[in-house]
């Protein structure tokens, strides 16, 4: 799914490196064939010669994989994929807490991978599966994350749960079988003010458990 | 006095909380999740430091920036960091963020107060205050007569609130109605303070926060998000939004104040408190006060003479926080305890049996005692290693007198019931509550039951302050299921040609003689579009109050090469008269315990002492707990009375943790750590200074 390896003077857009630092989540040369094979994104000429590609102050107009719907949206080169995903798409159950990748409230899955989509420019996000959590709902039924944390009461205010739902499945595609310490690693980046983490932990737990969907 | 697991309504009801499903699929819609059309972006211009004069700023330039809509500047003086000196209106958040940074506002700085000690007045003012001056020959005979007198002074820090759903409000003014959405503890207080800035009547306003991102006491009113929401959606006949960022969170949405606290105690021969001199100091807003502490409060201390002073320094205001001057009261009054038990050779346990004032929490001391491992904790400073061990404790109480709430429950013929009020659901399990209590006085499955709350048009009810909704509201829920269940009950009596009296109703079946009826049956019978019942009386649910007793034990481990912390393990066990339902109950206990182990261990407001501007205002640096911090926690919800009333849960769990977690890490290193946050350098510090070196 993922191509690990990046191709020197291919890898794309100015916030290539920072995206790279951002956990490794995104493999940075799919990133360009992917983009630049995207619908209405392979504009030859404003690809510069160092491959960094200009996108129009006024905003281009872009195709995200929205939970497995293309969805054409205009997109600012200053927007984040958090703001699209719920100013323009409709999909608020992503939230927005600190801004700047400190509590994992924006969490969603890229290419199956978790991402904090505060950090991430929307123009970066074509051509590349995005998954929030309402994309987690398959035709009525929750994903067992989504099951197990309802068993658990794995909640209070509920604020930041759509991004525990979303890291949490994240972090059971990659451990299966995941030992309660790597849950709380795993769920590091996540910050819960209300502090619901013994249910959290819980419904992980039995979500792992559970066989994992 | 009967210690059980769990009680009896708590038995029945071990659902999760009705609104989970919504809130794991991102289907529950808060404040901050409404676009409407032809939306306006607004927020407030405010100083950075703590004391500043604004001396030039680029209004023009501001206000021609693309999108911006209108820029006003009403004040030059800033007098705490997120001082709010104008305000600015745009199409766009971004049109919003580059007219702020169109205005380059300049400032010129003063020395700004930021330290509660530096700025606070001298212990020997207060010795002259009357309420001191006539205790004065009862303390000179205390301490002159005590076998140990102590003489400590702790000190606590700032503490945010820390929302995660940011203060926000969105006002859509319609000329002659308003709708308003907003995050809040308070749907009515909000709509009231909206009406007057709008110039509406009451019932031309409806406000929403059908979901709210927490609160913790600082979403009351309808504060300076919905001001200015209001007074712009007026002027501009447009939806208007005001969003706090994580910045001005921290600065500009209130606080629990910083807390010095000097405590001169003594102790009997016997081991009891004999009384002493307490003087607290509490860091607030610029001017203002709203900084106490509750101590002394708890333990029988003797004679008490106490003062106190507010501080005013350049920093935000405080506001009500969870438990508001608890925690940081019973920090010290904790530390204090097991400093004089450690005086008198008494073990901190028997020491607080002693001096404790409730039958109930002694019974709870026995219970914890044995589910933490008492017995475990070894003297002070005894603990082989560098990995040591320690153990404390902490105890806490919270009042409950009633208070109004009105409750509405619609019937529908096909057997499904509506449970309203206007009342809010901050993450506490409100709704829960509601459903649980309606359900289980019907007979019926929660599934037929639907809460609907927190819209002002619904049935009145308090804001979620001082631990009160639940209390307020149940024995209305029950009373007013009681009613719909008594009509019923008189309809099937009708049908079969019985006396009602003669109908027995119990678990949503209806039975006489060899008949039965079904719940739906039944409401087949109701004659009209629905059975609508109303109460706003507690009547017979009014039931016995107890007094919300908490008692916590804490075991942590502390590295004494690295001064690092690790809380290994909690029990808190926590009356709340009858628990409705017993997975929020405990979700509750429990969260509340984390909250305050971060406040013990990490939280810190950082002040700039030259600029008064906050060093930390974000997550990464205002550290919170996470789930790498958190322990085992066992929750015991307790019962002292088999009949008790439905009681405050929500601020005393919050209470002993911090008390608790300091005289445990004191236990295992041998030497108290007498400020917090009891970060690693302070546990450093504090071994260091023991033995005579410095860090």
């Amino acid at each position: 799914m993922k191509q690990k390896q990046s191709r020197p003077g291919e890898t794309g857009f100015s916030r290539r490196g920072f995206l790279k630092g951002v956990g490794g989540a995104v493999g940075a040369a799919a990133v360009v064939s992917r983009v630049l094979e995207a619908p209405g994104l392979a504009r030859a000429d404003e690809i510069t010669r160092e491959g960094i590609r200009r996108v129009p102050a006024e905003g281009l107009e872009i195709t995200l994989h929205v939970n497995g719907e293309e969805r054409p949206v205009t997109v600012r080169p200053d927007q984040t994929l958090l703001e699209v995903l719920r100013e323009q798409l409709g999909l608020t159950g992503t939230k927005e807490i600190c801004d700047r990748g400190a509590c994992g409230g924006c969490t969603v899955l890229l290419d199956g991978r978790s991402i904090n989509s505060c950090l991430m420019l929307a123009v970066d996000a074509a051509g590349h599966e995005v998954r929030t959590v309402e994309g987690l709902v398959q035709d009525g039924r929750l994903d067992p994350v989504q099951q197990a944390f309802v068993d658990s009461d794995a909640c209070q205010c509920g604020y930041c749960i759509p991004g525990f739902v979303v890291r949490s499945r994240a972090l059971l595609d990659e451990f299966p079988n995941a030992t309660p310490q790597q849950i709380r690693d795993g769920l590091a980046g996540n910050i819960c003010r209300c502090a619901a983490y013994a249910r959290i932990f819980e419904a992980v737990q039995t979500a792992a458990a559970g066989g994992n969907g | 006095m009967t210690w059980r697991p769990d009680n009896r309504l708590a038995l029945e009801n071990d659902g999760s909380r009705v609104d989970v499903r919504d809130k794991v699929t991102g289907a529950a819609r808060y404040t901050t999740d409404y676009y409407p059309e032809g939306l306006l972006w607004a927020s407030y211009i405010r100083c950075p430091y703590g004391k500043a004069f604004l001396r030039s700023s680029k209004l023009e330039a501001a206000r021609a920036a693309p999108g911006v809509v209108e820029v006003e500047l009403e004040k030059q003086e800033g007098t705490y960091p997120g001082d709010r000196l104008g305000h600015i209106c745009a199409e766009s958040r971004q049109a919003l963020e580059q007219g702020l940074a169109a205005l380059a506002l300049e400032f010129e700085r003063d020395r700004p107060a930021t330290d509660i000690e530096r700025e606070k007045k001298p212990l020997e003012t207060f010795d002259e205050d009357p309420s001191v001056q006539e205790k004065q020959a009862d303390l000179e005979r205390i301490f002159s007569e005590a076998a140990h007198t102590l003489e400590r002074t702790y000190q606590t820090q700032v503490q945010t609130h820390s929302c995660l759903e940011p203060h926000n409000s969105l006002v859509d003014y319609r000329g002659d109605h308003a709708t308003a959405r907003q995050s809040t503890q308070a749907t009515f207080s909000v709509r009231n303070e909206l009406t007057e800035v709008l110039g509406l009547p009451p019932d031309k306003v409806e406000m929403h926060c059908e979901h709210v991102g927490g609160g913790f006491g600082s979403k009351f009113g309808l504060s300076p998000e919905g001001q200015l929401a209001g007074k712009l959606s007026k002027k501009h006949g447009r939806p208007v939004r005001v969003l706090m960022n994580r910045e001005e969170e921290h600065l500009d949405n209130g606080l629990r104040p910083g807390s010095l606290q000097y405590m001169k105690l003594a102790i009997g021969p016997d081991g009891k408190l004999l009384g002493g001199r307490i003087h607290t100091w509490g860091s607030v807003g610029p001017v203002g006060g709203g900084g106490g502490t509750s101590n002394p409060s708890r333990y029988n201390f003797g004679i008490v003479a106490k003062t106190h002073q507010d501080v005013n320094l350049n920093s935000g205001f405080p506001r009500a926080m969870r438990a508001p001057g608890h925690p940081q009261g019973m920090f010290a009054v904790e530390m204090m305890m097991d400093e004089l038990a450690e005086a008198a050779g008494m073990d901190p346990l028997e020491f607080r049996r002693l001096n404790e004032t409730s039958d109930v929490r002694r019974a709870m001391l026995d219970v914890g005692a044995e589910q933490i491992g008492w017995h475990r904790r070894k003297p002070s400073g005894t603990w082989e290693g560098p990995l040591k061990r320690g153990f404390g404790i902490g105890v806490a109480d919270w009042g409950n007198s009633p208070g109004e709430a009105t409750i509405t429950i619609h019937v529908y013929p096909n057997g499904n019931v509506e449970v309203l009020s206007g009342s809010q659901d901050i993450g506490t399990g409100f709704r829960t509550l509601l459903v649980d209590c309606v359900a289980h006085q019907l007979g019926i499955d929660r599934a037929r039951v639907e809460a609907k709350v927190g819209v002002s048009t619904y049935p009145p009810g308090p804001g979620s302050g001082g631990s009160v909704t639940s209390r307020f509201v149940a024995p209305k829920a029950l009373g007013a299921a009681e009613q719909a269940r008594q009509d019923l009950r008189q309809r099937v009596a009708r049908e079969w040609g019985v006396p009602a009296d003669e109908v027995a109703a119990e678990n949503g079946v209806f039975k006489h003689a060899d008949r039965t009826m079904s719940w739906n049956e039944a409401c087949k019978l109701i004659g009209q579009d629905r059975l609508t019942v109303t109460e706003k009386e507690n009547g017979i649910f009014w039931k016995e109050q107890t007094g919300s007793e908490a008692v916590q034990f804490v075991e942590v481990e502390v590295d004494v090469e690295t001064g690092i912390v690790r809380v290994k393990k909690v029990v808190a066990l926590q009356n709340v008269g009858q628990a409705v339902n017993r997975k929020t109950v405990e979700n509750q206990i429990t969260g509340g315990v984390i909250q305050w182990i971060s406040f013990a261990l990490f939280e810190d407001r950082i002040l700039n002492r030259q600029t008064g501007a906050m060093v930390n205002p974000n997550l990464e640096f205002y550290k919170i707990a996470g789930s790498r911090d958190i322990p085992e926690i066992v929750p015991i919800i307790w019962q002292s009375r088999p009949d008790a009333g439905v009681n405050s849960l929500g601020e005393p769990p919050v209470v002993p943790t911090p008390g608790a977690v300091g005289c445990a890490v004191a236990n295992a290193i041998g030497v108290p750590v007498r400020r917090m946050p009891i970060t690693p350098w302070r546990v450093l510090s504090a071994l260091a200074e023991r033995d005579g070196g410095a860090v």
